[in-house]
């Protein structure tokens, strides 16, 4: 059995919280009367596709991916919605912090799916039945004694839960949930539970899985039997991964998210100061400041606060969260420029101090946004390279791909003119 | 070609690269390449190395030399293992482009990409 380790907060054990068709529930709960209707949720990159569908629409045969012309055809009484993935990400981030007053350990995966580590909660929340509980009663929008950051819509009736050591066996378990009831799996029932399941849980590629069932392999049991190498031979990573995680040798734990603390940058005015261009300026160069904090690099921020202190005692405040977190002053800067103007000080400022509460991550997110499509699609190019060349070395044991280094091309040998060294990314 | 990554260069790991293989060459009687035939297909083994087993249809025939490019020689490394060798860019019938040079010191042709 084998542990991995990494940097951060790591808990083997795990509980799984799965909320199908996230981004259309997050519209259903912005609009109640489409509960009951059939309603699909167009696709972000295809406005002529649909992506998420809800129940009623799948029993009239709507399927995701169709066309809307298909979809109609099949459900007149379709109601489609322009997908706002500002908004579903803005709720699915107060999902994860109402999560992190259970546990600091919180992974999330994707829309609608993230892990939370539980190690080291029995004392304080029991064992994984009460665990669940807690989990189960944070998704309440009701105020709850363990969540400061109550949620402004109920999860509780869709969530799926699942609870096992290491992350696989938790996300299987939570897709075999329902609503309301939690599936547990003890470490003694782990290798069992995960015999049965069919060969579709796998985190693999649809090709691999395609493969798979050509071959008759049907559960994790089919796939446990044959001998790793035979995997590794047919599928390379992937095999290798999918053996390990069929025969339950791998316990992924879950990854808490890195947090860095607030960072605050204040300014004394000599002279208080009453000219909102003045302050505006100021403001300006304290989020330059704060945004050059070593602590800051690599992550965007989410959201920021103004503080000032007034002649008499007084004070100011306001706060702003952005939707699209940034790393840019004019980004952040405006929306508090707007504060300043809407709400200015009733007085004149003596002291101001910008703090920015909380952030996200700024490397995997603006790679995807990144607004220069072509540096997007070299890192992309170069990731799937890595992987190439990472699966063909595992493959055969030894690198095989090849950098043509130049030696001597001025040469009149011509065989000194280059040479050959493994390319390792 | 790759574009230099500036990744130090391990002279260890470094494998070779254009590998001259031995092949039969007719002359005219100035002493100018005419024919070249027999040469084996080079292939790389697993290690790297250059194998001179022909490949599934087993030596190409005899390819008539259509043109010559250039013609140059090499006279270097008399402190060491002497190289003398006599070089010949040639085009073959049908357009391969290949440089030939004979060892001068052995009386035997090689061939190689230019």
């Amino acid at each position: 059995m084998t542990v991995q380790s990494g940097k951060g907060i790591e808990s083997i054990s795990a509980v799984c919280l799965w909320i199908p068709i996230f981004s259309l529930r997050c519209e259903e709960h912005r609009r109640p009367e489409l509960m009951r209707r059939p309603t699909a949720l167009l696709s972000p990159t295809d406005s002529r596709r649909l992506w998420q569908i809800s129940a009623v629409a799948r029993h009239t045969g709507v399927r995701p991916g169709m066309t809307v012309s298909q979809a109609i055809g099949l459900c007149p009484s379709l109601t489609l919605c322009e997908p706002d993935p500002v908004h579903y990400d803005e709720a699915f981030t107060q999902l994860l912090l109402t999560l992190e007053s259970v546990s600091p350990v919180v992974e999330p995966v994707e829309l609608g799916r993230v892990f939370v580590g539980m190690d080291g909660l029995e004392g304080l929340f029991g064992g994984p039945v009460s665990q669940l509980e807690t989990i189960a009663r944070v998704l309440e929008p009701s105020s709850s004694p363990v969540s400061h950051r109550p949620l402004s819509s109920s999860w509780a009736a869709a969530a799926r839960l699942g609870w096992a050591h290491g992350k696989f066996t938790a996300w299987v378990a939570a897709t075999r949930a329902r609503p309301g009831t939690p599936i547990i799996v003890s470490d003694a029932e782990r290798i069992a539970f995960l015999a049965d399941q069919p060969v579709a849980v796998l985190p693999i590629s649809s090709d691999t899985h395609r493969r798979l069932r050509q071959l008759e392999l049907e559960t994790l049991a089919d796939v446990a039997r044959l001998p790793e190498t035979a995997l590794i031979s047919q599928f390379g990573v992937e095999g290798k991964r999918a053996w390990q995680l069929a025969v339950g040798f791998t316990l992924d734990p879950v990854v808490g998210r890195e947090r860095p603390e607030p960072i605050v940058m204040g300014l004394d005015f000599p002279d208080p100061v009453a000219d909102r261009t003045m302050l505006a300026h100021a403001l300006s160069k304290l989020i330059e400041r704060a945004l050059s904090h070593p602590q800051r690099v690599g992550w965007r921020v989410q959201s920021a606060r103004v503080r000032a202190k007034l002649e008499h005692s007084a004070s100011w405040l306001t706060e702003v969260t952005l939707k699209d977190p940034s790393a840019d002053c004019a980004r952040i800067a405006a929306p508090l420029n707007v504060r300043l103007e809407q709400n200015p000080p009733m007085g004149a400022v003596e002291h101001l101090a910008v703090e920015f509460l909380s952030f996200a991550r700024g490397t995997n997110e603006l790679q995807l946004f990144a607004r220069d499509a072509t540096s997007a699609a070299r890192a992309g190019q170069r990731r799937a390279l890595h992987a190439a060349a990472h699966e063909i070395k595992d493959r055969f044991k030894r690198p095989l791909l090849y950098h043509v280094v130049e030696v001597q091309p001025w040469s009149r040998i011509p065989e000194r003119r280059y040479a050959l060294i493994d390319f390792e990314p | 070609m790759v574009t230099n990554t500036r990744t130090p260069l391990r002279t260890d790991r470094l494998r070779t690269l254009n590998v001259p293989h031995p092949v039969r060459v007719e002359i005219d009687e100035r002493g100018r390449p005419v024919t070249v035939g027999d040469h084996y297909c080079p292939q790389e083994d697993d290690d790297g190395r250059a194998e001179t087993s022909g490949g599934d249809g087993g030596p190409p025939p005899c390819q008539r030399i259509e043109e010559i490019i250039e013609i140059w020689r090499i006279d270097d490394e008399w402190w060491r293992t002497p190289i003398s060798r006599r070089y010949v860019d040639v085009v073959l019938e049908g357009g391969g482009h290949v440089v030939l040079f004979e060892d001068l010191t052995t009386g035997q042709w090689f061939v190689q990409m230019p």
